[in-house]
């Protein structure tokens, strides 16, 4: 590439960059490129942002609450102008190369705008779909329109959407069926009525008479039966009818509005086809005209269903509702009878629709020898069809005797049904097919043989006998096959014959048209001249105007079926009519069903209705019955909701914002970014893989992510801790380990790195949570390797009493009777032995995502073999595709902080490649002009908050309310389920406009967390910000009060009440501005303090880097390999190069910090190099000072040059023969690490002991090896190393840190050592000891942490900000530490702390001005005595005492704290927004109450 | 259907209701049952303590011969199942190293629950059943050999086996949950280590008590003769009544498809199970 190639490619670099994963990694990495001056698409798959660590309750080792913690991120995100979040999007495809990317997303529908939605909630609570709630872990179910979690950003709903329901797709008349279900299953019977008549205008009919084939097609049969649709259907028109015979106005019809104007349509036929069709035409305001021939409408619903299945009153109902739509009725008026086609035309009907129906039977006219039959005429022989209708019309004849019914279709089963009735002794029913060919729907049949009917299938008429002229018998021939190769009725018989003796026969083998209103040769006839052509699509004939549907089309079919013709011919002739297209969309093909769900389903029997005894049926009484109301909603809950959705349309109705889309179609866009950072995170390890662990068999075995939200405040049962089997409190709870890690056989034979910590963090939880818990883990090794862990690990048995078994649990039992689980293992004292628990915890691993394939399949990635993101040891972050980075655990498995960390250290190396692009995209805010309130009385609104049931269930919430409105200056209050939430921003800002509001107080959690988020909504608003004051009702009140409910209303009132007092004081303060020195300062040059150094050079800043020895480097120099096999001193070599070319880099060796000043944005120091005396500066500063080896004095190592430090063994291994003459090697870990006086892991002890065992074996195989470790910590990935060296021969002895290795060097080395397994003393004579020297802090750290005040922990490591979210920062803004100076880490780690602190750098020093808080402390000069008590109390070593004798406190310092204001004899020092003019009138408000006396005694604790 | 059948040395012997059932459940079923040609002992029990070589060679002849008759091969006894699975899996890895014969594993080796159980013939065993054993509350007990290892015998759900319980429930019996139905109940050792049979059938039984099963139901000859025979002893040094028939899978569903003649099975049983009938009206 040539100079100007090189110049045009950087210009054309895009300042925009996406990250892919919204969880915390994504969320910290694009705050910090947005801090940084670059644009960010932040992309997420599902559809809000927060990811695992939002699903947890609490966090360690602080236990500080997730969502408390990770809820401002959400927030800051969501507000952040120059961050997009774009959810419920997949990347699928990637063009351009690093710097100019043109990223493809795939956005899946949310059905739900975005911007329209306000999170009301009102749609969920109409929502009758309840699924398993995917952030909850399945532990509580969600609606089908649902919000991830209360505190969900962005905060509008979604709607889940499967393929549609099989039911629902297979209706023929497209009736909603999972809907009617769902809405039944929520009682909300009025509603799935009305949506099941929207599409079917006869509930109560087809509720009886329907052959219900969504049922057949209901995904439920595979497992125990498909949902009793029907019987649901019948059971809501059952419970409406009910409601309207009490007088109710329940589902009022649907009543048209006739537009006289429009076309006049007759509609021919009162059947179900004819009714269906006149009903739409008139809902749309056709005047239409309805003829029926009979008297009554109704058509084969009235005359060819008996009444024991469908009673008068019942079709009369739907009837009524139907022809309330609104149109005419002319009874008596047969077609062709009364009237003709013509004389419709001349009545100037516009359209006609045919729906006649098949009124008449089919004969029987053939003998089975092929010659006409003779004796049909004979008396006593009636028609099928004919029989049922006259029966119907009460002209039926009476029969006695034997009646014979010819026919196996449902016509000739209710035939033989009703000739019981009419007075039959018995019935016999004669048909051609076989038993299993028999054309009856085979309940029909049950029907029939259940009262007594006889069967003879598969036989023919040959003969039918009489005498008298009356039907005595049949000869019967046998059938042998009715249809032929084709198919085609072609009936053939065998030469076996027999008789029936009968003295009635009722022929029903088929039903037909009348079309005898047709001449032979009009147009309408089709081809056969048997049936009335119509379209297959339109309905259609042959003569435009005239259309046919129903029966007279089909042929005989069904209720719905005939509906479904009524629906398409309304459709047809409205289109018709309209001179519209007539096909258009309407021929689709049947789209893909929704398959099973695969959540959890428990097996519950379908609902059976009651049936009438065979003995005790009377008449044409109903045999079956209707769902009682319970068992019909227990059904309702049978169904599995597959299309999730049912379509219902209630949330439509119930959207007063007018949100919910349900036609969005996915989208794809392409986005510009100039680099890709992908956070795509991990899901947990599917438990039920091990399978004798019985998950998702045993109730009360869970996984570690169920019990986070079991222990959850908005978990299924609101933070008690119970078990799922009988929701009670569990008192023996374990915790088995490793369930899916270390686990060659689940292919995870990685360790998860992070579930021994929240093992240790749940059982502490549970321990507190529940009163005399007894917590114990089941573990391998204890793998608490991280900052503060050891500590943490070492209080779980001390303080909570948390109790460790080793060992792999390999079966769980479960009791039959409690349901309690029984755990077999290997005892300390080496015999099996059983115990039993109430609850299993299984600490599930991590696995990366199920969808990273596919992403890395669309950007070109490598994955390493567990599908972890391809980088390489000392490159961590960079993937391999260029300008593709990748950072927290989908690189490997890994916590919290070091997820932060990592994507701090991706922002870094985006920053790095897109220097010259930084600024060129962002969006600056401008905020509203703040109103001047000058002079204005204290107008003061209240906003309290439930926090979900955080300070609800404690504090009485709407009594806070009441009482804060009656407060003095209030002049709104009111409650919130969330305060912090962004719909309740918005309705803070709305008020503030509305009420006119100047102050703004919030009752809620902690101002530590969430002051800033209010601030900015004032803001927003117009207000300044600091007219905002907070009641903390939750940490200090319903948290430490949670079982004095009334005590603690009382208290939150108090708070309250002091809250408001101050905010009346409150005055506006303007915000600081500063220049900012854009340049960084990094003391340290060893690989943390180069790396970082390098990184802000790469990003365009000038670098001061300070060393206090002769030569960069630090201790990486002093290390050969590592545990990967890469080289540290090449790293070290390739990094001074890089630096010593560098214009940007000032690298001073031999240099010390001796004098250090200033603050964030303009930091100064004074270096001393030799006798020179340097001045430098920059904006931000990184402490990298690095960290020391261990030099033991313990096992000998002063007494013996055979005892070696891993070190030592790694250079001597150097040396050609020194492994070849090794015969045994004794290595012991954690010396000078988890004792009393270093109670931490140092981390990397195990990995060089790993990787110095294998290269000894290596190089010797013949070497026998032993390492004496009491837990191996190979955590991570590393954990392969260790499985290669177990399975390359190195012997791994536990021993118990109450009993040590003994080393004696007198005579030939000895190691004597208890081993734990074993039980037994085990003698060593090994050649070399080898001790593992844990890590120190650097012996200069003091000293650093003095000169720059900033503070070390109890272990001498610097301490940081906040251990999980803010792990690169200190405390002091603008300093930042990286590397060994934090802790125990590895090289690799080093490097990416070392980037990561450099974005950090970047976020200050990438812009020339920066605005500081106004709180800060001054000094009323005339007061101030020049004591020096301020000088001496400020941590931040702020105040000087000026040439004029007085302190000065530099604002741009001042971090506001007040301790200076709060010592000062004089009173000469104001803490701005924290005057005693502010703060007295709070304590007055409390201690000046009178009512204080009965209110406050009770409870006491601190105001905020 | 047609399917080779190895009945094997149990099924000749102990066993022979075992065998019968099969025979009655296959006849009802029309599922065509035609005995191996010329089977021989398929070296179970014995053969891998002694001789590898022996171990597959003595069911690979069977094998060869399934293969030349190229049905799905059914074996009732776990212990035979294993031996065969063996066999056909070293005669696909290796055919030339056993026999001078092509092999492609043209007759697939089952046992009798994962059988029955396949969709269609369960579904047609639903549709057969004339006298449903409704009211019988049992456990389903698979024992080890026919589920372990995985690897051999391909079980599909070796930890949570549910063919069996999936059958019961089809011909009406209330098969309740327990978290035994894979555990050893030791008959291998029962002739040797009685102390190890008294522990861990004792275990078995006082599980099946627990969770409430009248009965309990095996697909396996050396669990049922076990569990029937040792039971009564188990008793008297528990200190505890069982009375838990112990029935092939086999002879429940030939009595819930009409087996006309059960009762010469019932009498083979050393705990009666005819109480138990009776008690629910069954006999």
């Amino acid at each position: 590439m040539t100079e100007s190639q090189k110049q045009k490619a950087e210009k054309s670099k895009v300042g925009s960059v996406m990250v892919v994963g919204a969880g915390i990694g994504g969320i910290q990495a694009s705050l910090d490129l947005a801090n940084a001056g670059l644009h960010v698409t932040l992309v997420e798959e599902t559809t809000a942002i927060g990811g695992r660590m939002a699903q947890l309750d609490k966090t360690f080792p602080t236990n500080d609450c997730a969502m408390c913690t990770i809820s401002p991120k959400l927030i800051e995100v969501d507000k952040h102008r120059n961050i997009d979040i774009v959810t419920a999007a997949d990347v699928i495809g990637l063009e351009g190369e690093a710097g100019d990317f043109r990223v493809k997303l795939r956005k899946r529908p949310r059905f739900v705008d975005l911007e329209k939605c306000n999170s009301c909630g009102d749609c969920i609570e109409k929502c009758p779909v309840e699924v398993p709630s995917e952030f909850d872990e399945g532990t509580m179910s969600r609606k089908a329109i649902y919000k991830r979690y209360p505190q969900a950003i962005p905060g509008a709903m979604a709607i889940s959407k499967a393929e549609r329901a099989p039911c629902v797709l297979t209706c023929p008349a497209g009736v909603n069926c999972q809907g009617y279900v769902a809405l039944v299953s929520d009682r909300r019977f009025e509603a799935a009525y009305e949506l099941i008549r929207d599409r079917n205008p006869f509930p109560s009919v087809c509720g009886r008479v329907c052959h219900h084939p969504c049922e057949a097609e209901c995904n439920r049969q595979e497992l125990d039966g498909a949902v009793a649709i029907n019987n649901l259907k019948r059971f809501t028109s059952d419970w409406v009818a009910a409601r309207r015979s009490e007088g109710e106005d329940a589902c009022p019809p649907q009543v048209g509005e006739i537009d006289p104007d429009k076309s006049r349509v007759a509609v021919v036929g009162g059947g179900p086809a004819g009714l269906t069709a006149a009903r739409d035409l008139a809902l749309r305001g056709y005047p239409v005209t309805l003829f029926e021939a009979h008297e009554k409408l109704g058509g084969a619903m009235l005359l060819g269903v008996p009444g024991y299945r469908l009673p008068e009153e019942v079709l009369q109902r739907d009837i009524d509702d139907v022809v309330a739509a609104g149109f005419e009725v002319k009874m008596g008026k047969g077609l062709g009878r009364d009237f003709t086609l013509q004389d419709l035309r001349d009545d100037d009907y516009a359209a006609v629709f045919l729906a006649i129906g098949c009124p008449l039977s089919a004969p029987l006219d053939r003998s089975t020898d092929g010659s006409e039959l003779t004796g049909t005429d004979l008396s006593g022989i009636s028609l099928g069809v004919d029989f049922l209708r006259d029966v119907k019309l009460d002209r039926g004849a009476v029969l006695s005797g034997k009646v014979v019914v010819i026919g196996g279709g449902n016509v000739a089963m209710d035939t033989a049904l009703t000739a019981s009735r009419q007075g039959a002794e018995s019935v016999e029913i004669v048909c051609l097919e076989s038993r299993d060919e028999m054309p009856a729907h085979e309940w029909e049949i049950g029907d029939a043989l259940e009262e007594g009917a006889i069967l003879k299938p598969g036989w023919g008429v040959r003969e039918i006998v009489g005498s008298d002229g009356r039907v005595t018998g049949l000869k019967l021939q046998r059938c042998t096959s009715v249809f032929d190769e084709d198919g085609k009725f072609a009936p053939s018989f065998g030469d076996e014959l027999s008789q029936a003796d009968a003295d009635h026969l009722i022929i029903a083998i088929g039903q037909r048209s009348d079309f005898s209103f047709l001449p032979d040769d009009d147009p309408l006839w089709n081809e056969t001249k048997r049936f009335v052509h119509a379209d297959g699509v339109t309905l259609q004939t042959n003569v435009d105007w005239v259309f046919a549907g129903g029966d007279m089309v089909s042929g005989p079919a069904s209720v719905i079926e005939a509906v479904s013709h009524g629906h398409e011919a309304a459709e047809s002739i409205d289109r018709f009519l309209q001179g519209a297209d007539m096909t258009e969309g309407r021929d689709l093909p049947k789209p893909e069903a929704a398959a099973l769900p695969d959540w959890p389903h428990v097996v519950r029997a379908r609902a059976v209705p009651t049936r009438v005894n065979v003995a005790e049926r009377v008449g044409y009484a109903e045999i079956e019955g209707t769902l009682d109301e319970e068992i019909a909603v227990a059904e309702a809950e049978r169904c599995l909701a597959c299309g999730i959705c049912s379509e219902c349309l209630q949330c439509v109705e119930a959207c007063s914002a007018d949100a919910i889309l349900h036609d969005m179609e996915p989208e794809e866009v392409t986005i510009e970014a100039g680099a890709l950072i992908l956070t795509p995170g991990v899901d947990p390890f599917d438990a039920a893989i091990r399978g004798e662990y019985g998950y998702g068999v045993y109730r009360n075995v869970i996984t570690s992510l169920e019990f986070e939200r079991v222990v959850s405040a908005s978990g299924p049962y609101q933070g008690h801790i119970l078990r799922p089997s009988d929701l009670e409190e569990p008192k023996r709870v374990a915790w088995i380990q490793c369930v899916g890690s270390r686990d060659v056989q689940s292919g995870n034979d990685y360790c998860s790195g992070v579930c021994c910590m929240y093992a240790i963090k749940e059982a502490i939880m549970a321990v507190d949570h529940v009163p005399g818990l007894e917590a114990t883990i089941f573990y391998n090794d204890i793998r608490a390797h991280g900052k503060g862990f050891e500590t943490y690990y070492e209080s779980s048995k001390r303080q909570f009493g948390v109790a460790y078994r080793r060992g792999i649990i390999s079966s769980i039992k479960e009791r039959q009777q409690t349901k309690n689980l029984l755990l077999t293992f290997v005892s300390e004292d080496g015999k099996v032995a059983q115990e039993e628990f109430d609850l299993v915890v299984l600490s599930i691993g991590l696995r990366p995502s199920k969808t990273t394939p596919e992403l890395a399949a669309a950007l070109g990635l490598e994955l390493d073999r567990f599908g972890f993101c391809r980088t390489d040891a000392l490159t961590p972050g960079r993937t391999t595709k260029n300008g593709v980075f990748v950072a927290g655990a989908f690189s490997a498995p890994m916590d919290i902080p070091e997820t932060v960390m990592t994507a701090s250290a991706s922002a870094a190396m985006v920053g790095e490649e897109l220097a010259v692009a930084r600024g060129t995209r962002i969006r600056e805010k401008e905020y509203p002009e703040e109103r001047d309130i000058t002079g204005e009385e204290p107008r003061i609104g209240v906003f309290v908050c439930r926090c979900g049931t955080n300070i609800a269930r404690v504090v009485g919430v709407p009594d806070v309310v009441e009482y804060a409105s009656s407060l003095p200056n209030v002049v709104y209050a009111e409650e919130n389920l969330y305060t912090c939430s962004t719909d309740t921003q918005i309705k803070i800002h709305e008020t503030i406009l509305e009420h006119n509001l100047n102050r703004v107080v919030v009752a809620s959690c902690t101002p530590r967390t969430h002051e800033p988020l209010f601030q900015e909504t004032l803001r927003d608003a117009g207000l300044n910000r600091h007219l905002f004051e907070m009641a903390n009702i939750r940490d200090q009140c319903s948290w430490v009060h949670f079982n004095q409910p009334e005590e603690a209303t009382f208290k939150a009132k108090d708070l309250v009440r002091m809250a408001v007092a101050r905010a009346a004081t409150l005055q506006p303060l303007d915000d600081i501005l500063l220049d900012v020195d854009q340049r960084a300062v990094v003391l340290g040059a060893g690989v943390t303090g180069m790396t970082a150094a390098l990184s802000l050079a790469d990003q365009g800043f000038e670098v001061a880097l300070v060393e206090r020895e002769s030569e960069p480097g630090g201790i990486a120099r002093e290390i050969l390999h590592t545990l990967q096999g890469d080289d540290p001193r090449a790293l070290v070599r390739d990094l001074v190069a890089r630096i010593d070319e560098h214009d940007l880099v000032n690298l001073y060796t031999d240099a010390e910090v001796e004098d250090f000043s200033g603050h964030i944005g303009a930091f100064k120091a004074t270096l001393r190099q030799g006798e020179r005396v340097i001045e430098i500066g920059g904006g931000a500063v990184i402490v990298a000072t690095g960290g020391a080896a261990h030099q033991p004095t313990e096992f000998g190592y002063l007494e013996s040059d055979r005892v070696l430090t891993q070190m030592e063994l790694e250079e001597s291994l150097e040396k050609p023969d020194f492994a070849a003459e090794l015969e045994e090697v004794v290595m012991i870990q954690c010396v000078g690490s988890r004792d009393d006086e270093h109670p931490y892991c140092s981390r990397i002890c195990c990995q060089e002991a790993v990787k110095n065992a294998l290269a000894i074996i290596e190089a010797n195989p013949a070497a026998r090896v032993y390492v004496l470790f009491r837990d191996i910590r190979t955590y991570g990935l590393d954990e392969i190393y260790y499985q290669r060296a177990r399975e390359a021969g190195v012997v791994f002895i536990r021993f118990d840190s109450e009993t040590p290795p003994e080393v004696k060097t007198s005579e030939g080395l000895e190691v004597r050592v208890i081993d734990q397994t074993l039980n037994r003393t085990v003698l060593l004579k090994p050649d070399v000891v080898v001790l593992s020297a844990g890590v120190r802090p650097h012996p200069e750290a003091h000293s650093v942490s003095q000169a720059l005040k900033v503070p070390v922990t109890a272990d001498g490591f610097f301490l940081e900000a906040h251990v999980k979210l803010r792990p690169l920062d200190f405390g002091s803004d603008g300093i930042f530490l990286a590397g060994l100076a934090h802790a125990p880490k590895t090289i690799a780690e080093s490097i990416s702390q070392a980037k990561g602190a450099a974005a950090r750098v970047a976020t200050v020093i990438s812009r020339p001005t920066m605005f500081r808080s106004a709180v800060v402390s001054e000094v009323d000069t005339a007061r101030c005595a020049g004591c020096l008590t301020c000088v001496r109390i400020c941590p931040y070593d702020v105040p000087v005492i000026g040439e004029d004798g007085v302190a000065f406190i530099e604002p741009a310092s001042c971090q506001g704290c007040g301790l200076c204001a709060s010592v000062c004899p004089r009173k000469a020092i104001v803490t701005k927004h924290y005057d005693d003019k502010q703060l007295v009138p709070a304590l007055d408000a409390i201690f000046g109450d009178p009512e204080y006396e009965t209110t406050g005694t009770a409870v006491s604790g601190g105001a905020s | 259907m047609k399917v080779s059948y190895y009945p094997g040395c149990s099924l000749h012997g102990m066993a022979v209701e075992y065998d019968e059932s099969i025979r009655s459940v296959c006849n009802a079923i029309d599922v065509d049952l035609v005995e191996l040609a010329d089977w021989n002992c398929c070296g179970a029990s014995s053969a891998h303590f002694i001789d590898d070589e022996l171990a597959v060679r003595l069911p690979a002849r069977n094998m060869l011969i399934a293969e030349r008759e190229g049905r799905e091969l059914l074996v009732p006894c776990p212990g035979c199942f294993q031996g065969l699975k063996h066999a056909d899996k070293e005669l696909k890895k290796a055919p030339s190293r056993w026999t001078d014969e092509s092999y492609e594993g043209r007759a697939p080796v089952s046992h009798v629950s994962e059988f029955f159980h396949r969709r269609e013939l369960l579904e047609k065993i639903i549709q057969e059943v004339t006298k449903p054993l409704t009211g019988v509350a049992a456990v389903a007990y698979h024992g080890c050999a026919s589920q372990r290892p995985p690897k051999l015998t391909d079980a599909e759900s070796p930890e949570n086996p549910i063919t069996m319980e999936e059958l019961l429930r089809a011909i009406g019996i209330e098969v309740r949950p327990w978290s035994y139905k894979t555990d050893c109940c030791g008959a291998s050792l029962t002739l040797t280590r009685l102390d190890i049979i008294h522990k861990l059938s004792g275990d078995l039984f006082d599980a099946a008590v627990e969770a409430g099963a009248e009965c309990m139901v095996t697909d396996c000859p050396m669990c049922q003769s076990n569990l029937d025979t040792r039971q009564t002893e188990i008793e008297a040094l528990r200190g505890t009544p069982y009375g838990l028939p112990v029935f092939y899978i086999t002879e429940l569903l030939a009595m819930a498809l009409g087996e006309e003649k059960p009762d010469r099975w019932w009498k083979k049983h050393f705990v009666d199970p005819v109480p138990l009938f009776r008690n629910k009206d069954l006999m």
